[in-house]
């Protein structure tokens, strides 16, 4: 610990923060930036990895956010990519942004401080990226020989001895005249070597002395490593960490989050720009020709399209996924909440193996039920009357099987939230009067509100957006939903028009989307575990 | 409203909470029920208010039997000691409730709810929701919801232990004048002796389930029938000293290898009749340190108290004594002292069957 010598005389008292600053050893201070730089480096993995390894399992879901949209392959990889390469800009600037209560009140030594960490730091994830040959130090695909462009083809100026280029016997002073048979430039054979994939081969053309010989060469991973990229990279850190010692206050934050929120941004201005254009290439609307421009509504003509014998209009297809998707809410919370109430408050035989029961069945997938269910639904449409609403290809029956699945989640949610009610309150109903029925409708159903509209939203969205079981227990179009209509646009008899099909997974989303920024409070209710709210 | 409970018992799968009770509760008379945590008290509380069915036994409210009556039949007000209050009603819902379920008219049940509020200081506090209340003031938004049906029968199981020292006093004396005022019969749940002993008429003590005595406060303190009690009720407990009691003409003297004390005829009496070893009990402020005493022993822990310091005094090996001493004195653990034993009130317990000698 240094002693506190007040040399410069203070005007006014310090902030308890000051003090702490003031005794702290310059190392400690280093070392508290350096840790939280290494914690936000770590979150960076953490979101790489998640991207990497789950990214088919993203991907395998049927649905994104409601939606019938798939997620792209290359979006997750885009994803990681994109947190790998923050990662390390995200560590100097926090470097710079954990000493900003110290700049305010001493400039210089912050200013040291920052610069000592931003450079441990650097060191740090330098090393870390050699050992992951990631970043500057990521290998490249190459022939491992060097060529220029000359008058006669590309010339062959030097081979690394052992080298695949020479193994495939190319020689300094060889003519590369085409690619298989297509001639080539020395900018075009860079390109090629560039995108090429690891052990495939190139087939060079070489003339040599006049005759002209096919040498396929493999492509192999160099690690080159280049004095600009990490000196100009230690650089670049170092003026992060102090513009983040002085970017004016409670910005960063929003930066950051910006920044980290631009790939899904991006995504949804595609799919919006994607609905109201011919064609596009990357974000831009092109028309026929090419260039900018090519606006159309007639992507979202199937909003105005009547309905045929073969297909119903939208707006039929829309009532039956509202239908199906308040049906379920309505069934799914109705059974839930009393089965939750029983589960949670009266003992009798066989609760534990119902719990344990329901679940197993929540983590039972769907798809290996559906034959067997296609049985029962079949079975249930000879009832009279009850199979006319509740069979097989009826709205009923669908919103049935899908509420079968939703069920095991939201009796354990409701349970949850029920156990959070202290048994005195029910006690105490009885006591002033209630009856049974009255206690759970009147005292403890307003308790579980939050949870109560969370399932309901919950179980909504996941009707609305539903698409396995609408597709398999309805036949034909009477009773289609809007992620079977969906499907429909992306048959395979005909050319699809994505852009149609953009607009339509938009359409849908709209509902989802409102739903969202109303509920999402309550949403959370669920997915951070159940904690009771008081309101 | 009497209330009688017979061989009430309550198991819980095997766990037995509540084991063969009778007592009769008289109409109008304030009862605690007192014991260690898990004896039953609340248990037997709900069995009365009918949220428990009992096991066996009966439960009669005057001449009824009720056992099967559900709880909203049978006219009482219970506190909790989480007070439990509907968080998402106002003091004014809250204690509206009961009169709402009894389809008690609008007009009148605002009157009422008025009523119970002003009788419990609540009066500027009807618009709140329960969270914007302090403890104390949740406290009197539950009795409050107890009483305003006017209840035959208020229970309440340890309403204070949640309010700090200050307000639990002055609350002890409130309940209590509220329910002489009405003439209630109340059944009142505590682990606090002081409780139990300053607002009971009489204390049901229960252990393991047990009923072990149900006296008046006065009568507990000083003719406890069973050691149990005796060791059980008064604070600092009472000593007990394994002696024999001999006779030297008319004189009767309790005698062990560390002490030799005169007692009064009649108790000598009846332990010299029993004969033997009996264990005698003396309570920590029947002894005195005094020059004049005639029992040694040595300081072995000093406690204060506050008031007084508790010391325990070892006697010798196998005797020992917790005394009450003024803290000006300073005694420190080590230093001896002579006690002088005031014996008027010593108990006489038999060894075996832990009953008092004295009474029955
Ligand atoms: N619902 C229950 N299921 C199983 N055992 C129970 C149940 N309720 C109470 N018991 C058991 O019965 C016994 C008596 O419990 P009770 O709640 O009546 O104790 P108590 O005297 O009120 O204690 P405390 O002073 O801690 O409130 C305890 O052993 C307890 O574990
Ligand atoms: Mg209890």
């Amino acid at each position: 610990m240094a002693t506190f010598t007040s040399s410069a005389p203070t005007q006014r008292p310090l902030t308890s923060q000051e003090y702490r600053y003031r005794q702290a050893e310059t190392g400690e201070l280093v070392g508290q930036a350096i840790f939280t730089a290494l914690v936000v480096v770590l979150f960076f993995e953490l979101g790489v990895v998640l991207f990497k390894v789950l990214g088919p399992l993203i991907q395998s879901s049927p649905r994104f956010w409601g939606s019938d949209l798939k997620v792209d392959e290359t979006l997750t990889r885009a994803l990681a990519n994109a947190l790998t390469l923050l990662a390390p800009f995200a560590a100097y600037v926090t470097c710079g942004a954990r000493l900003r209560e110290l700049a305010a009140f001493d400039r210089r030594r912050a200013v040291r401080v920052a610069l000592a960490a931003t450079i441990i730091v650097y060191v740090l994830v330098t090393m870390g990226q050699y050992v992951f040959q990631v970043g500057p130090f990521a290998e490249k695909p190459s022939l491992e020989m060097s060529f220029r462009q000359t008058d006669e083809g590309v010339l062959v100026t030097g081979v690394v001895p052992g080298g695949t280029a020479d193994r495939a016997g190319i020689k300094a002073g060889d003519l590369i005249v085409a690619i298989g048979r297509a001639p080539t430039t020395a900018d075009e054979l860079k390109e090629k070597i560039a995108l090429a994939k690891f052990e495939s081969k190139i087939g060079l053309r070489v003339s040599r002395d006049g005759q002209e010989e096919l040498m396929p060469v493999e492509v192999v991973p160099v690690m080159e490593i280049g004095l600009a990229p990490l000196v100009g990279g230690l650089i670049l850190a170092l003026i992060l960490a102090v513009i983040a010692l002085f970017w004016p206050g409670g910005l960063t934050p929003y930066v950051l989050m910006v920044v980290i929120m631009i790939p899904l941004l991006v995504g949804y201005l595609w799919l919006i720009v994607a609905t109201f254009s011919y064609r596009t290439e990357g974000l831009l609307p092109v028309d026929a020709s090419g260039n900018f421009g090519g606006f159309t509504l007639r992507n979202w003509e199937f909003l105005t399209r009547p309905g045929t014998s073969s297909y119903p209009s939208i707006w039929r297809i829309t009532l039956n996924t509202l239908v199906i998707a308040s049906l379920m809410a309505i069934i799914v919370l109705t059974v839930s909440s009393m089965a939750g109430y029983a589960l949670s408050r009266m003992n009798f035989p066989g609760r534990r193996a119902f719990l344990s029961l329901t679940l197993i069945l929540h983590g039972f997938p769907a798809v290996t039920l559906l034959i067997a269910i296609f049985f029962i639904l079949r079975n249930i449409g000879k009832v009279p009357v009850l199979g006319d609403y509740f069979g097989f290809n009826t709205r009923g029956g669908i919103a049935l099987v899908m509420v079968a699945f939703e069920m095991p989640l939201g009796v354990w949610l409701m349970k949850g939230f029920f156990d959070n009610i202290p048994w005195d309150m029910e006690r105490s109903a009885l006591i002033d009067g209630a009856s049974r029925w009255r206690t759970f409708w009147e005292i403890l159903l307003p308790q579980i509100r939050p949870g109560i509209l969370a399932l309901g939203t919950f179980a909504f969205i996941s009707g609305w957006g539903a698409y396995l079981i609408p597709q398999t227990y309805s036949v034909g179009t009477r009773t289609a939903t809007l992620a079977v209509y969906i499907t429909q646009l992306t048959g395979d008899t005909a050319p699809v028009n994505w852009n149609e099909v953009a607009a339509v997974g938009l359409y849908q989303m709209i509902p989802v989307f409102i739903i969202f920024i109303f509920a999402q409070e309550y949403l959370l209710n669920i997915y951070a575990g159940g904690t009771k709210g008081t309101s | 409203m009497k209330i009688v409970l017979e061989n009430l018992t309550k198991k819980f799968g095997t766990v037995v909470g509540v084991d063969d009770i009778s007592l009769t509760i008289e109409d109008g008379e304030f009862v605690a029920f007192l014991g260690p945590s898990g004896c039953g008290k609340t248990t037997t509380l709900l069995m009365i208010a009918g949220i428990y069915r009992p096991t066996a036994g009966i439960i009669r409210f005057d001449d009824r039997v009720i056992n099967q009556v559900p709880p909203r039949d049978r006219n009482i007000g219970m506190v909790f000691q989480s007070y439990a209050l509907y968080p998402h009603m106002t003091v004014f819902g809250n204690i509206a409730y009961p009169l709402k379920l009894k389809k008690v008219p609008k007009e009148e049940q605002a009157e009422r709810v008025r009523e119970v509020a002003a009788k419990m200081g609540i009066a500027n506090l009807l618009d709140r929701r329960p969270a914007q209340l302090s403890g104390g003031q949740q406290q009197r938004v539950a009795l409050g919801r107890a009483l305003v049906k006017q209840p035959d029968v208020l229970l309440f199981d340890e309403p204070l232990s949640n309010l700090d020292a200050r307000l639990r006093l002055s609350m002890r004396g409130e309940i209590r004048h509220l329910q002489k005022e009405l003439g209630i019969t109340a059944v009142y749940v505590t682990h606090d002796q002081v409780e139990a002993m300053t607002m009971a008429d009489r204390i049901a003590v229960m252990n393991l389930g047990k009923l072990q005595a149900f006296d008046t406060p006065d009568d507990l303190y000083d003719r406890p029938k069973t050691l149990f009690i005796a060791g059980f009720v008064g604070n600092p407990p009472m000593n007990f000293l394994e002696v024999e009691v001999q006779r030297e003409g008319d004189t009767f003297y309790a005698v062990n290898s560390a002490l030799r004390v005169p007692v009064p005829a009649e108790r000598g009496e009846a332990a010299a009749r029993h004969g033997g070893q009996v264990i005698m009990g003396i309570r920590p402020e029947d002894i005195t340190i005094s020059e004049t005493g005639t029992v040694r022993g040595e300081v072995f822990v000093v406690e204060p108290l506050g008031r007084d310091d508790l010391l325990d005094v070892h006697l010798d090996a196998a005797n020992r004594l917790s005394v009450l001493a003024d803290p000006a004195v300073h005694l420190r653990a080590g230093d001896t002292v002579t006690l002088a034993l005031d014996t008027r009130k010593v108990q006489f317990f038999d060894p075996q069957t832990e009953l008092s000698l004295l009474w029955r």
